[in-house]
């Protein structure tokens, strides 16, 4: 379709089938507004908090008395209330705006009862904010990724269940006949994760598993978030965002299909392999080892999907911001499960597990992939909601930049120091701590300090980020048609974003 | 009017609210979107197949291979446990031993969950309610008697390292706390090697010949003229 309204259907637009279709998506948008912005602001607050406390964490870890002697700012407890602050602040709060928004497209409904997720916002944040003050003054219950102590965490439940409810209705009460394939991501995520969520504290924090039971349900919950909950939602972003702004269909509705369930079949059982070389019964560690070989084939199989899709348009990725971060992240997504895969086999394990390496994993699924596809979305979704286009094409372009090389930083370097790190600590002549020789610990200090600096590049571009937002917010809507921002124009106005 | 979508069979799309006037008012920026996704049905390429099928037998071989044990020749008790290439279940010390448990152990946890209530973490008693325990002829004496005390309880009044007492205790074994006879093997024995006390150890044997010959069928307490005649 032409991205200017063409002239015949500026003669008679109640004649015209798309503008039909136009005004029933403008309404869905207007019905969102509300909410969308609640749960947009809260998480862009919640990234600079979280990027604050990254920043102190990084500084600590190669000048270890930098803020040392202010309990509450000590490592232990700024870099768990920096991860508490971007996965349950940030990414949740990000995750939930763009599932209810996509949902609501797709199901073709206009958001029925705000109120209910209004009520869900206010829970979820006042509990992330309990959480997280919590940890700072030292009530982590030292359970990886379920730290927020247990006085937080129901508030937490409460706003999930209620969001689960609501996202239930708008599914049912949809008029869209086909279930695309974005609806099957976020309608899977929003029933995995309150099963995550519930059982892992019933089973960790009310009524702990005793023994080794106990670390096997934290990492099945662990790394369940990530796949179950954050990979579908980040999934639904892509094949939702792709073929619309290039204007063509998704490769092929067999690949996302097969994606799908191989992805719901596997990622389950994939988590043991963080329990590698511990002391967990060896058939359970093999068959983790085993579903983690295996995810190799929904992400080989999304990616071929995705690239088939992209084929003949990648110049469009010369002007469209959300195209830019949301094929940057559909790229990191296959790379970094493709290394996640491979840092299950027992052999690479034994060199990876408990170093940097890993830390650049996490934050390449979290960041590389989810984040930048959410950041995608919200340059797609703001102006569509608020009508109103971007102020500034030059801070969107600061922004990709600046955490795109950031990441990739972030990643490569602590990647390889991570795999020295690695082959050092499993050489008994090289000493753990020495002050005096080369140690394993003083050896990984030049790419913690990349990692800082990537850490402050990235916080430029998150500050970018937030005042387009702010600008954006405050500029009054223009009367007349607007043209998008785009980091360059395209010869035809072909991309719409 | 409201706006009929030629296209869409779905009646539902009337209530849309799509007016005339919504229409008018849609903002550029919703009409210069391109339309909704839609999914192309291209065939899966043939290589997948391939590459899926290969994927299946590989992880398959390596499962059977790294299970640690779960094949017939291995129990599943054996193949819960951890993998270290260098075990072999014919040579493991505690292959299908039992556990030895320490009597002393056991019974100085039993003593400080139940008989500690009464007779005092020191073993001292409150005078004239609780008889002690440390020093007392009792404890040390025959333990034909003391046996009984604990399976069935002992009332009314006893002597004591020269005093009187005139109470009652509840029954250990059957009917009461239900201890085992090992259980109550072994807090006499520790008892009876505690707080200075020194007398031989006690038998779970000898627990039960009492419990099922000598005093079977009994249900009441003891008291102490009863165990004076008992050597
Ligand atoms: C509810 C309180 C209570 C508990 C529990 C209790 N006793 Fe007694 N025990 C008594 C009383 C009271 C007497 C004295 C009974 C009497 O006056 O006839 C006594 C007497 C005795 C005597 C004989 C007198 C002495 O001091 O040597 C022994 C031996 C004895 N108890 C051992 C134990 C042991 C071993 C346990 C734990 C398995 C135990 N008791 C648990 C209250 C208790």
């Amino acid at each position: 379709m032409a991205s200017v309204p063409n002239l015949a259907a500026s003669f008679d637009p109640a004649t015209s089938p798309d503008l039909v279709k136009r005004a029933e998506l403008s309404e869905i948008d207007a019905s969102t507004k509300v909410p969308a912005l609640f749960f947009l602001g809260s998480a862009v607050l919640w990234l600079l908090v979280g990027t604050a406390f990254a920043l102190i964490s990084s500084f600590k870890l190669h000048t270890p008395n930098y803020f040392g002697d202010i309990e509450w700012l000590t490592f232990g407890r700024t870099r768990t209330a920096h991860l508490n602050a971007v996965i349950y602040g940030w990414s949740v709060n990000a995750a939930f705006a763009v599932a209810f928004w996509l949902m609501a497209r797709l199901s073709r409904s206009v958001l029925r009862h705000s109120g209910l997720l209004m009520i869900a916002g206010a829970f979820w944040n006042i509990g992330v904010t309990i959480g997280i003050i919590g940890i700072l003054t030292g009530d982590s219950t030292s359970i990886e990724w379920l730290e927020m102590p247990p006085y937080a965490t129901p508030l937490l439940f409460v706003a999930y269940a209620l969001i689960g409810a609501w996202a239930l209705i708008t599914f049912r009460f949809g008029k869209s006949g086909h279930i695309y394939v974005s609806q099957w991501y976020l309608l899977a995520a929003l029933f995995w994760f309150p099963w995550l969520y519930s059982i892992a504290q019933i089973m960790l924090i009310l009524e702990p598993a005793r023994g080794t039971v106990q670390a096997l349900v934290n990492w099945w919950f662990a790394h369940n978030v990530l796949g179950l909950w954050f990979t579908p939602i980040g999934l639904a972003a892509v094949y939702y965002f792709l073929p619309k702004v290039l204007g063509k269909p998704i490769h092929s509705y067999y690949l996302s299909i097969l994606g799908f369930w191989s992805l719901a079949l596997f990622y389950n059982w994939a988590g043991v392999h963080h329990l590698i070389g511990g002391p967990v019964p060896a058939w359970v560690l093999s068959a983790g080892i085993a579903a983690s070989f295996m995810m190799a084939i929904p992400v080989i199989v999304t990616g071929i999907n995705h690239h088939m899709t992209m084929v003949g348009s990648f110049s469009a990725l010369k002007y469209s911001p959300t195209l830019r971060f949301i094929v940057f992240g559909a790229v990191s997504y296959t790379i970094t499960s493709l290394i996640g895969s491979l840092m299950a086999d027992r052999q690479v394990n034994e060199v990876v597990h408990f170093t940097h390496f890993t830390v650049a994993h996490a934050h390449q699924g979290m960041y590389a992939f989810f984040t930048m596809v959410m950041f995608g979305s919200i340059y797609y979704i703001l102006p569509r909601i608020l009508l109103k286009e971007w102020p500034s094409a030059m801070l969107i372009s600061v922004h990709f930049w600046t955490v795109a090389v950031g990441i990739t930083v972030y990643v490569v370097g602590l990647s390889i120091g991570g795999i020295k790190q690695g082959l050092e600590m499993n050489n008994a002549d090289i000493p753990f701590l020495s002050t005096t020789a080369a140690s394993v610990v003083t050896n990984t200090i030049p790419y913690l300090l990349s990692r800082s600096l990537s850490g402050v590049l990235m916080t430029i571009g998150h500050m970018a980020f937030a005042v387009n937002i702010s600008w954006m917010l405050l500029r009054p809507r223009a009367p007349q048609a607007t043209t998008p921002t785009l980091f360059q124009n395209p010869p035809e106005m072909e991309v719409a974003r | 009017m409201s706006a009929v979508d030629p296209q869409d069979k779905n009646p539902k799309i009337e209530q849309a609210g799509a007016s005339d006037e919504s229409i008018q008012q849609v903002h550029s920026i919703l009409l210069r979107e391109k339309p909704e996704p839609e999914e192309n049905h291209s065939p899966m390429p043939l290589f997948l197949l391939g590459f899926i099928s290969a994927m299946v037998l590989m992880v398959a071989i390596y499962f059977v291979h790294n299970s640690g044990g779960l094949s017939q020749s291995f129990s599943f008790k054996q193949a819960a446990m951890v993998y270290d290439e260098r075990f072999d279940p014919k040579n493991a010390p505690s292959a299908g031993a039992e556990v030895k448990i320490d009597p002393l152990a056991l019974g100085k946890k039993n003593y400080a969950s139940v008989c500690a209530a009464c007779h005092q973490p020191n073993g001292l008693g409150v005078p004239g309610v609780y008889p002690p325990l440390a020093k007392s002829e009792w404890v040390t004496g025959s333990e034909e008697r003391i046996i009984r005390i604990l399976l069935h309880g002992l009332q009314g009044p006893i002597k004591v390292e020269g005093k009187e007492y005139n109470s009652a205790m509840p029954a250990i074994g059957p009917g009461g706390y239900n201890f085992s006879d090992e259980r109550i093997a072994a807090v006499l024995t520790y008892i009876r090697q505690e707080w200075g006390n020194s007398a031989p150890a006690v038998t779970k044997e000898k627990v039960t010949e009492i419990r099922t010959k000598a005093a079977a069928g009994r249900t009441t307490a003891w008291t102490s003229a009863e165990l004076d005649a008992i050597p």
